[in-house]
């Protein structure tokens, strides 16, 4: 087994993430991300004695809410943490046709 | 289309008719301003966790249940991870081991013939915030994001274009009537994506995937012209790509949007915030209890009652009639009567006045004589429509609006005999007409007695009375 990941699955990864990496970023990931990838392993490997499955650091069930109406923002609130806004909106770069 | 058979299968998202949204307390609302329905735990704020709203699980486990499908009495939420603006979080909560139900079915009716079409799946996920694309830049309305969905994904046992328009409209037939959802394919509260494959064997070929057709006839269409296109490239040497499109309505095509990604992309992984939603049978036996009366039990009861299938589905597509003309099916009135005198003037009066029947002043009893009155001749459809105003609007009783208007309903078969008797004299061409065998003779003589009495009087006791005479 080879002891880094191939620089395409590096790409991959970042790509998903949508970061750009430069060419020293992507030697050094291949190294850290097996790594990484390693201890993941380690568990996914791990022998279970019971099928119990468990999703959450708690053992309670999920408590569900009524459903009545809270208060909420304003929209010139959400704006003051929105980098570009146009009115009520948040603007983004257009993301589609990629 | 030639010797390819398609092989369709549809995904359907529904919004739920929830106040509030699947993980917030914010409102579910659609068309307020932009941003206005919205808190921090809709923008995936920081340090946020999601509540589940107890509403959502209630109408999700409607909805299975109405698709007839097994129920995961314990059920979790998992990630689908994703970098898009339209989700800040970076990941949807949705269900993929543990969707709330199962291979449930649907039956619908294409041409006469039933067929079910099975359900793989029914899950609960979150809405994603809306995009408006102009130019370079997207806007971003977040009252949509959080807003809960069902996604109900159909096997591939659908190989019409028919079939599957009858798949949608049954389901969204359905969902109206349970109160699920407003299935608004317009405003977008039901969207319609379609997968669909072409083949000469029994082999499925490479399917594409038509994402939010925007109307019914659309999915129709959508599924013929990528058919057509399918069939075409193939036929040229040439093979489907595994893509997804989009129907252009004006243009009458699919475009392709994008190749699809592989779903292990996505990393799935259960929702560590959402502990197991665990639901016991006494809460599925309530949800079972509030489904109502759905449209094809309404449907068969109406047919039964001897409504005509076309007047029956009319009455159906208006679900405040449908279920006003319910408070009288144990009723000992003529359901035909009453269907018709909601179809007619009924709706007519709703129309103009933009009233809801249950807002109006015609309460059970009065519906029921007038109904009565109507099927015993007492009255006829004239008179009807002369009372109808007051009907709807005022508290006095039928008998008094009648009187109150000064109509008079001659059921006097004295009165009836004297004008009879007049009316025979004065056209003895008809009458000897009638006794030489001319059947039609009669409706003329009952058309001139109707004239006489200004339309007033009783018509069946007329007709016995008017046969009565001439068979003297």
């Amino acid at each position: 087994m080879s002891d880094k990941l191939t620089r395409e699955e590096v790409l991959h990864v970042a790509r998903l993430a949508r970061i750009e990496l430069n060419e020293e970023e992507i030697e050094k990931y291949q190294v850290q991300l097996k790594t990484l990838f390693n201890e993941v392993d380690k568990i996914k490997n791990v022998e279970l004695k019971s099928d119990n499955k468990l999703i959450a650091p708690v053992m309670h069930t999920t408590k569900l809410r009524e459903d009545v109406a809270g208060e909420m923002l304003e929209p010139e609130e959400i704006m003051k943490n929105v980098p570009v806004s146009n009115g009520n909106f948040v603007e983004v770069p257009v993301m589609i046709n990629e | 289309m030639s010797d390819y058979k398609k092989t369709i299968g549809i995904e359907i998202h529904c919004e739920l008719n929830s106040n509030t949204k699947i993980f917030s307390n914010s409102i579910n609302g659609y068309g307020k301003t932009a941003n206005s329905n919205v808190n921090v735990v809709d923008l995936g704020y920081p340090g946020v966790l999601p509540t589940l709203n107890m509403e959502v699980i209630r109408l999700a486990l409607k909805a299975a249940l109405i698709l007839n499908c097994e129920i995961n009495k314990e059920m979790h939420f998992d990630r689908k991870n994703y970098f898009y603006p339209d989700n800040p979080k970076n990941y949807q909560i949705t269900q993929l081991e543990t969707p709330i139900g199962v291979n449930g079915w649907v039956e619908i009716e294409v041409n006469g013939q039933k067929k079910k079409i099975r359900i793989h799946d029914i899950h609960i996920e979150e809405d994603t915030c809306k995009s408006i694309h102009y130019k370079h830049h997207s806007f971003l309305d977040f009252n949509r994001a959080g807003v809960p969905l069902v996604e109900i994904v159909t096997e591939a046992d659908i190989t019409s274009s028919e079939e599957a328009m009858a798949y949608v409209e049954k389901l969204r037939e359905l969902f109206l009537y349970a109160d699920v959802s407003d299935c608004k394919i317009e405003e977008g509260s039901m969207r319609c994506d379609v997968n669909i494959s072409i083949s000469k064997t029994d082999e499925w070929g490479t399917r594409a995937e038509i994402k939010n057709i925007g109307s019914i006839s659309n999915v129709g269409r959508a599924i013929e012209r990528e058919a057509i296109r399918q069939e075409e490239l193939i036929e040229n040497g040439g093979s489907v790509v595994f893509a997804t499109y989009r129907y252009d309505e004006k243009e009458d095509k699919t475009i392709m949007m994008r190749v699809k990604e592989a779903g292990n992309d996505y990393r799935y992984f259960p929702e560590p915030d959402i502990p197991f939603v665990v639901i016991d049978d006494n809460f599925i036996e309530d949800v079972r209890k509030s489904i109502p009366m759905l449209a094809s039990e309404r449907r068969e009861k109406y047919v039964l009652a001897g409504i005509s299938e076309l007047n029956a589905n009319k009455i159906i597509q208006n679900r405040s009639l449908s279920n006003y003309l319910n408070r009288f099916l144990d009723k000992d009135i003529d359901l035909v009567v009453a269907s018709n005198l909601l179809l007619g003037d009924i709706a007519g009066y709703l129309n103009k006045t933009g009233a809801l029947i249950d807002n109006t002043k015609l309460n059970d009893e009065k519906f029921i004589t007038v109904v009565t009155k109507l099927s015993k001749g007492d009255i006829n459809s004239k008179v009807f429509k002369d009372i109808l105003d007051d009907l709807m609007e005022s508290d006095s009783s039928v008998d008094e609006i009648i009187s109150s208007k000064g109509i008079k309903i001659i059921s006097d078969p004295n009165e009836l005999k004297n004008i009879i008797s007049t009316i025979l004299s004065n056209n003895e061409n008809s009458v000897n007409d009638y006794k030489s065998g001319n059947e039609r003779a009669i409706k003329f003589l009952m058309g001139q007695i109707m004239k006489e009495t200004k339309g007033s009087a009783n018509p069946e006791l007329v007709n016995k009375l008017l046969l009565e005479e001439l068979n003297k």
